[in-house]
């Protein structure tokens, strides 16, 4: 009697526990994001030329020497940015294969570096937002290699 | 070295917090004693609600014994809930994927690892759980045990102070824990999280193109904000992701890693100060958060140490300060999310990692934090008592030898469970079924995998490669016994001292900087004699032989 006096409140906490906490909380939650903030509660999706090219948080698959590439070995195996040293060390590749001036090239990477501590730290850039200001500015030399 | 640059990250997000957390530590007072507030007047009604549905008295007072069948059977009866819901996803609403249901053994493991608040993670959430596991498995236990935990560490500081002259009700403190403290702040929490980038939607999951010509990339849109506010302010670590907040979607940005390693210190820290007033002498308080501090200071130090950059393993926006840091934090409070891989971390930081884990008090994890602390207070007092040849005692009431029975029960808990199951995976040889040979490495992450077990933490190295019959098992009753064992005699020293005669004022002061230095020695102590041995196969000698590698010899 004593141990069925307990189970009858636990089973009744769990199933009231779980419509709260496991249902109605993240439902509703879903419903202040959708309408609030749509863009990121979708996973911030980049445009170009009105097309969707993915999102911004995630790296892509650059693998075409006309582009900075992304780096394989991060932990979450999507990192969107490399180190400044990385990228710099691209800049030739690239310009073989595009003819964009390397000045070009050194200039975009700075207009795009950000810094691991905020003002200070590593240098880094984001590979999708240098690579699509690249196609923006170069459109007729991109236009073979995007969707 | 910790840089000023490093500093530059730690300082305000530490300082941040301790402010917050002192006034949360207010605010936790009317609440968990029932004072009047202004939020009565929305919360009573629904609280009363949740009372009567249940069929429970939340005025009743309770003993230890029935404060902990209590807990014990909630979270019995809601691992189960979770263990059905994992296995059988598939025939179950809200499973766009059409994900197939766990395995009996990996449903165990996920059900029992959850509700103990540990979050080891066999399995890779994105491409495993169905919305409805994430959301009615995964966020419902981690609101629940949260709960559990805050509940039983208010309880174990309510019988302390000795002020109710009992423990409480376990019905009234786990469903304010939720209404008035968990909720409201997941609440805040997630919509904070969606700002900065983290998605909220039932959407589904799709393969969208990218820029470059015939490239895709998924995109996973599932209910993760909601989901990461728990995990993170529930000190419970269990990703959305397998990667867990080192994927971008879980944790987009810089700010949002400082914002989530923020999340993760405010409760337990603010129940350090909640002592304090409870007991009526903020003292007591700052000695229990000084202690905590300054051993998590220390691993902070020595963490920063070793040299290290952004390379194989870490992510590139969060650099090497902020790996570290959360590195050390998310073992130092329990929490086990990462957002790094632990492979890329030198030995010496996985040593850190290693104190806070073996501790658990350094503030240790939500509730039981605190209630580790005062267990090794009552040990410090004993030990010092015997030295001094003082009776011992805290807070003006003695210290008889069943308390000191039940703390060092509830402290040599975690070695037995720990050392055993790791000697005993070496003896069966399951490190291979996980792809470990029984070298200094394997041996690190076995004794990793069930410290973080045996600690409710949740880190670990193998993540889905320890999806044996063998890890699954083990490590699932490594949790719950690691989760248990532990409250049970601590709420019952807690309800003997509760009524016990008080004000001799005979015994050490514990309010003074002394016994601070004298805790955290002692705490330090009573773990490095207890772990040394394993450390030395595990980390150190993984340290040695990279010393010895870097020289040629």
């Amino acid at each position: 009697m004593r141990a069925g006096a307990k189970i009858s409140p636990a089973i009744r906490m769990t199933l009231i526990s779980l419509v709260i906490c496991g249902l109605v909380f993240p439902i509703v939650m879903t419903g202040i994001g959708e309408v609030a903030m749509p863009w990121q509660a979708n996973g911030s999706q980049v445009y170009y030329d009105g097309r969707p090219i993915g999102s911004e948080l995630l790296t892509q698959d650059f693998s075409l020497p006309v582009f900075f590439h992304p780096r394989n070995d991060s932990a979450s195996g999507v990192d969107p940015d490399i180190t400044m040293s990385s990228a710099i060390s691209q800049v030739p590749r690239i310009h073989n294969a595009t003819g964009i001036p390397e000045s070009f090239l050194n200039e975009s990477l700075q207009k795009y570096r950000q810094y691991t501590l905020f003002f200070f730290g590593t240098e880094y850039v984001n590979v999708l937002e240098v690579n699509l200001y690249l196609v923006e500015t170069y459109p007729s030399i991109y236009a073979p290699y995007i969707q | 070295m910790l840089t000023l640059e490093d500093l530059f990250v730690v300082v305000p997000v530490w300082g941040l917090v301790i402010v917050l957390s002192w006034f949360l530590s207010r605010y936790l007072l009317t609440v968990f004693t029932g004072g009047k507030s202004r939020l009565d007047r929305i919360f009573s009604p629904v609280e009363g609600f949740i009372y009567r549905l249940a069929g429970v008295d939340a005025a009743k007072k309770m003993g230890w014994k029935e404060y902990f069948l209590s807990l014990l059977y909630l979270n019995a009866g809601q691992a189960v809930v979770a263990f059905f819901i994992l296995m059988f996803q598939q025939s179950l609403p809200l499973n766009p994927m059409h994900y197939h249901g766990m395995s009996w053994s990996l449903a165990l493991n996920t059900a029992l690892s959850f509700s103990s608040n540990t979050n080891l993670q066999h399995y890779n959430g994105e491409t495993a759980l169905s919305y409805l596991s994430q959301m009615s498995a995964i966020q419902f236990l981690q609101f629940t045990s949260a709960a559990t935990g805050l509940a039983t560490g208010v309880a174990v500081i309510r019988g302390f102070a000795g002020k109710a002259k009992t423990i409480g009700n376990f019905y009234f403190d786990y469903v304010r824990a939720l209404t008035r403290v968990l909720l409201p702040l997941a609440f805040i929490a997630t919509i904070v999280l969606i700002a900065m980038g983290v998605p909220q939607s039932l959407g589904g999951y799709s393969y969208e193109p990218t820029l470059q010509k015939d490239a895709y990339e998924w995109i996973y849109r599932g209910p993760i904000a909601s989901l990461v506010s728990i995990m993170q302010l529930g000190t419970n670590g269990g990703g959305y992701f397998g990667a867990n907040s080192a994927y971008p979607l879980q944790n987009p940005s810089q700010l949002s890693d400082l914002f989530e390693i923020g999340l993760m210190m405010f409760i337990p820290t603010s129940l350090l100060f909640l002592f304090g007033r409870m007991v009526g002498s903020n003292r007591e308080g700052r000695t229990l958060f000084l202690a905590a501090y300054a051993i998590y200071g220390i691993d902070l130090l020595i963490a920063f140490l070793p040299h290290f950059s952004i390379g194989r393993g870490v992510e590139v926006r969060f650099g090497a300060a902020a790996s570290v840091f959360w590195t050390v934090t998310t073992t130092a409070f329990t929490t086990g999310s990462v957002n790094a891989s632990l492979s890329a971390f030198n030995p010496v930081v996985i040593l850190t990692a290693f104190f806070g884990m073996l501790i658990q008090a350094v503030p240790g994890g939500i509730g039981t934090g605190a209630m580790y602390l005062l267990m090794y207070v009552i040990v410090t007092i004993f030990l010092v008592g015997l030295m001094a040849g003082r009776t011992p005692e805290y807070l003006g009431f003695k210290i008889e030898g069943q308390d000191v029975k039940l703390a060092v029960a509830s402290f040599l808990t975690h070695p037995i469970i720990i050392l055993i199951p790791t000697v005993l995976a070496f003896a069966v040889g399951a490190e291979r079924g996980a792809g470990l040979s029984a070298d200094s490495i394997g041996f690190t992450k076995v004794f990793y995998e069930f410290t973080s077990a045996a600690a409710n933490n949740g880190s670990d190295f193998l993540g889905s490669a320890a999806n044996t019959v063998f890890f699954n098992v083990s490590t699932g009753i490594v949790m719950w016994l690691g989760r248990f064992l532990p409250m049970l005699f601590m709420l019952a020293i807690a309800d003997g001292v509760a009524t016990r005669k008080r004000g001799y004022g005979q015994g050490l002061k514990t309010g003074s900087m002394s016994f601070v230095i004298v805790l955290i020695v002692s705490i330090f102590i009573l773990t490095v004699l207890t772990f040394f041995p394993f450390l030395v196969l595990g980390p150190i000698l993984q340290f040695l032989q990279g010393f010895r590698t870097s020289f040629g010899v």
